[in-house]
C-alpha cells in the first residue's frame, strides 16, 4: 500500500508541472512571429478572409483567455489541429510518437549492450588498454555530431557496400505497414504474422539505430566505468574479499550496487532523446514526433509544437516515475 | 627532471618561493607542464584547441580561397590538389569554408556558453546560499528552482529552435538561445557545490565573525565551488558548438552563405547519398576533433580541481 501511496503522491505533483510546461510553452509559441491565417491562406489572400480565419481560430481574443481555451480544450483530449497536415495533432501524434519511441528504444538498448560490457570491463582494467579504449571511446562519442554520423554511416553502408535498406522512411515504399497495434512497426509485425513489413522495418532501422547506440553508449559507458570502480573500492568491496569471496561474486555485487546510476542515466537520456533524434529523424525522414516540432517551429505551426512538448513532458515524467519504482524493487534500503 | 627541493607543504623551497604572489604562479605553470607531461592526451587537447583558435584567426592568411565566392564551373569536385577538400554543390572550396568556420562557431559557443555560466552561477550560489532559509529569499530560492525544473523538461533542441523564431534568425539569437538552454545547468551544479561547502567550518567561522552573507559568497563559497564549473564550462563550449551545428543543420542557425560547420554539412547532405561524401564529412570532422579537444581540456580541468588527484600526480612524479 505504500507504494500505492507513492505512486498517487507523485502524480499528484504532476498536474501542476504539467501546467507550468504547458503555460511556458504556450507563450513561447505566441511569441513566435508569423501569422498561422495569413500562412494557411496564402499570398492571395484578402484582408477580409485573413480576419476571417483569425476569428475562427480564436486568435483575435486576449492571450489569457486563449490560454484558458487551449487548457480546456486539452482537458477534453483535443490538441488542436495542424494546419499541415489538417490532421487534428492527437492523430498526427498518435503514429508519430510510436516512431521516435520505438528508435529511440532500439536506440538505447544497443547503447546499453555496447556501453554496460565496455563500462564494467574497464573498471576492471583499471589502468589497462582497456580503460584507456573505455575513456577514449566515451569522449569520441560525446564529441560526434550524430547527423553527420547518420551520414558517414548511410555513406559506407549504403551508397559503398549497399548492405542496407535506401535510408528514407521506416519501412519499404513497396511494402505496407503493419496493421497498427502498438505504433511499433516490428512489433505490429510480429504480432500480425506480417513477415515482409518486419523485414523490411528492420531493414530500415538498422542504420538509425546504429548511429542513436554508437553515440549514446558514451555517456552509459563514462557512468557505468565510473560507478563500477567507486563500487569495487568501496568498504563492501573490501569486505567481500576479506571473508574470501571469490573475485566473481564481488564483481556481481559490486554492478548490483552500480546499476542505480546507471538506470539513472537511461532515463535521463530517454526523456532526452524524445526531442534529441531529430536530427536523426531528419535524416533518415523517419516521420518522428521531433521532426514534427520542428517543422511546426518552423513553419509557426503552433499546435503541433505545443502537443508535442505536452507529450515529451508526460512521457519523462512517466519514465522518472517508472524508474524510482524500479529503484524501489532493486535497492532494499529505499523500502525502509 | 632535476630534484627541486620542497618545502614540508610542497611547494618548491627555490628564492621564488619566498614571494608568495611569484611562487604560487611558478608553481602552478611547473605543476601545468608536469600534467601534460605525465597525461599526453591532455596535452592533445590544448593542442588541438590552440590550433583551430589560431586557424580561427588567422583564416583570412591561410585559406586558399574565399569562403563565400562560388565558382559554379568547378561544383562537386572531390578532393584534389587544387582543392583539398573538394567543393560543394555552388562550387565554393571546401576547406576555405571548413577554415573560416570555427570564426563564428567558436564565437557563438564561447559567447553564449560564458554568458550561461556567469548568470548560472550566480543566481546557483545566491539559490544555494540562501535555502532553508526563512523569508522571502526561501521562496525566491525554492520559485527559482522549479523555474528551472520547468524549463529544463523541454526538449532542449526544439526550445532552443522556438527561442531561435522568436527572436529573428541572427547570430545575437542563437547566443542567446545556447545561453538559455545552458543556465539550468549551472544552476544546478553550482547549488549542489554551495550546499555542500555552506557546512564547511570556516564558511561558519566566517558568520559567527559577523561577515556579510555576499562577502561570504564572494571570497569563501564561490572560490571553493569554482572547480567543477570550470570543467564543466570547457565541455560545455563543445556541446554549444554540436547545437549551434545542430541548429544550422535544421536551418534556424546561421544563415547561408556564411560558412559554419553544421550548415555546411546540411548542404551537403542531399549530396551524400548519390557518392559525393567530402562537402559533409570534412566539416563533421572538423566539428568532431573541435569538440574532443574541448572535452579533453574539461577532463584536465576537473582532475586539476580536485585537490586529491593533484596530489597523487605529485607523488608519481616525485619518485619517478
Amino acid at each position: 500500500m505504500a507504494v500505492v501511496r507513492y505512486i498517487a503522491g507523485r502524480l499528484v505533483f504532476l498536474i501542476p508541472q504539467i501546467i507550468g510546461i504547458v503555460l511556458v510553452s504556450f507563450l513561447l509559441i505566441k511569441a513566435v512571429p508569423g501569422d498561422p491565417a495569413t500562412l494557411m491562406l496564402g499570398p492571395m489572400a484578402t484582408p477580409h478572409t485573413i480576419a476571417e480565419l483569425r476569428a475562427q481560430l480564436g486568435l483575435d481574443k486576449p492571450l489569457p483567455v486563449q490560454f484558458l481555451i487551449y487548457v480546456d480544450k486539452l482537458a477534453h483530449g483535443n490538441l488542436g489541429t495542424s494546419w499541415q497536415t489538417t490532421q487534428p495533432v492527437l492523430d498526427d501524434l498518435r503514429t508519430r510518437f510510436p516512431a521516435t519511441l520505438e528508435l529511440v528504444t532500439y536506440g538505447l538498448l544497443l547503447a546499453l549492450a555496447i556501453g554496460i560490457p565496455l563500462g564494467v570491463a574497464s573498471a576492471l582494467g583499471k589502468r589497462g588498454p582497456l580503460a584507456k579504449l573505455g575513456g577514449f571511446y566515451g569522449l569520441v562519442a560525446g564529441a560526434l555530431p550524430d547527423f553527420w554520423l547518420a551520414l558517414i554511416l548511410i555513406y559506407i553502408f549504403y551508397s559503398l557496400l549497399g548492405w542496407v535498406a535506401s535510408p528514407i522512411g521506416r519501412i519499404d515504399v513497396t511494402v505496407t505497414p503493419p496493421h497498427m497495434i502498438t505504433g511499433f512497426y516490428t512489433l505490429d509485425s510480429i504480432l500480425t504474422g506480417n513477415w515482409a513489413a518486419l523485414r523490411s522495418s528492420v531493414h530500415h532501422l538498422i542504420l538509425p539505430v546504429l548511429t542513436l547506440g554508437l553515440v549514446n553508449a558514451g555517456p552509459i559507458l563514462k557512468m557505468t566505468q565510473a560507478t563500477m570502480e567507486r563500487m569495487l573500492e568501496a568498504d563492501f568491496s573490501l569486505y567481500g574479499r576479506l571473508c574470501g569471496l571469490p573475485e566473481k561474486l564481488v564483481i556481481r555485487r559490486a554492478f548490483r550496487n552500480a546499476l542505480p546510476s546507471v538506470i539513472t542515466i537511461v532515463s535521463v537520456l530517454y526523456g532526452f532523446l524524445i526531442g534529441g533524434a531529430v536530427l536523426i529523424e531528419i535524416v533518415f525522414s523517419w516521420g518522428g514526433a521531433g521532426q514534427y516540432a520542428v517543422q511546426g517551429v518552423l513553419n509557426s505551426d503552433f499546435n503541433p509544437v505545443l502537443g508535442f512538448v505536452i507529450f515529451s513532458a508526460l512521457f519523462s515524467l512517466v519514465v522518472y516515475l517508472i524508474v524510482d519504482l524500479v529503484y524501489l524493487a532493486i535497492d532494499p534500503r529505499i523500502r525502509h | 627532471m632535476r630534484a627541486v627541493p620542497l618545502t614540508p607543504l610542497g611547494r618548491p623551497a627555490t628564492l621564488a618561493g619566498r614571494h608568495p604572489v611569484g611562487a604560487r604562479a611558478k608553481f602552478a605553470t611547473r605543476y601545468f607542464l608536469r600534467l601534460l607531461r605525465t597525461r599526453p592526451s591532455y596535452a592533445v587537447g590544448y593542442a588541438i584547441v590552440a590550433v583551430v583558435v589560431l586557424v580561427a584567426i588567422a583564416a583570412p592568411l591561410i585559406s586558399p580561397y574565399s569562403p563565400i565566392t562560388a565558382d559554379p564551373t568547378v561544383y562537386l569536385q572531390g578532393p584534389s590538389l587544387a582543392h583539398p577538400f573538394g567543393t560543394d554543390n555552388t562550387g565554393m572550396d571546401v576547406l576555405s569554408r571548413v577554415i573560416y568556420a570555427p570564426r563564428i562557431d567558436l564565437t557563438i559557443a564561447v559567447i553564449g556558453t560564458a554568458l550561461s555560466a556567469i548568470i548560472g552561477t550566480f543566481l546557483g550560489a545566491w539559490v544555494g546560499y540562501f535555502q532553508g532559509t526563512s523569508g522571502i529569499r526561501n521562496i525566491t530560492s525554492v520559485t527559482t528552482m522549479r523555474a528551472a525544473d520547468v524549463l529544463q523538461a523541454f526538449p532542449v533542441f526544439v526550445f532552443a529552435i522556438a527561442l531561435v523564431a522568436v527572436f529573428g534568425q541572427s547570430t545575437t539569437t542563437i547566443i542567446f538561445a545556447i545561453a538559455f538552454v545552458n543556465i539550468p545547468i549551472y544552476l544546478r551544479l553550482m547549488r549542489s557545490q554551495v550546499l555542500s561547502i555552506r557546512q564547511m567550518r570556516y564558511v561558519e567561522a566566517a558568520f559567527v565573525s559577523g561577515m556579510p552573507d555576499r562577502w561570504i559568497v564572494r571570497d569563501h563559497i564561490v572560490p571553493n565551488a569554482i572547480g567543477p564549473v570550470l570543467a564543466q564550462l570547457s565541455v560545455n563550449i563543445g556541446w554549444s558548438i554540436l547545437l549551434t551545428a545542430g541548429l544550422s543543420f535544421v536551418g534556424a542557425g546561421v544563415r547561408a552563405p556564411t560558412p559554419e560547420w553544421g550548415s555546411m554539412i546540411a548542404t551537403g547532405f542531399p549530396n551524400v547519398m548519390t557518392g559525393q561524401w567530402w562537402p559533409s564529412a570534412f566539416p563533421g570532422l572538423a566539428l568532431a576533433v573541435t569538440v574532443y579537444g574541448f572535452a579533453l581540456i574539461g577532463t584536465s580541468i576537473e582532475f586539476m580541481a580536485d585537490p586529491r588527484r593533484r596530489r597523487t600526480l605529485a607523488a608519481a612524479e616525485m619518485s619517478a
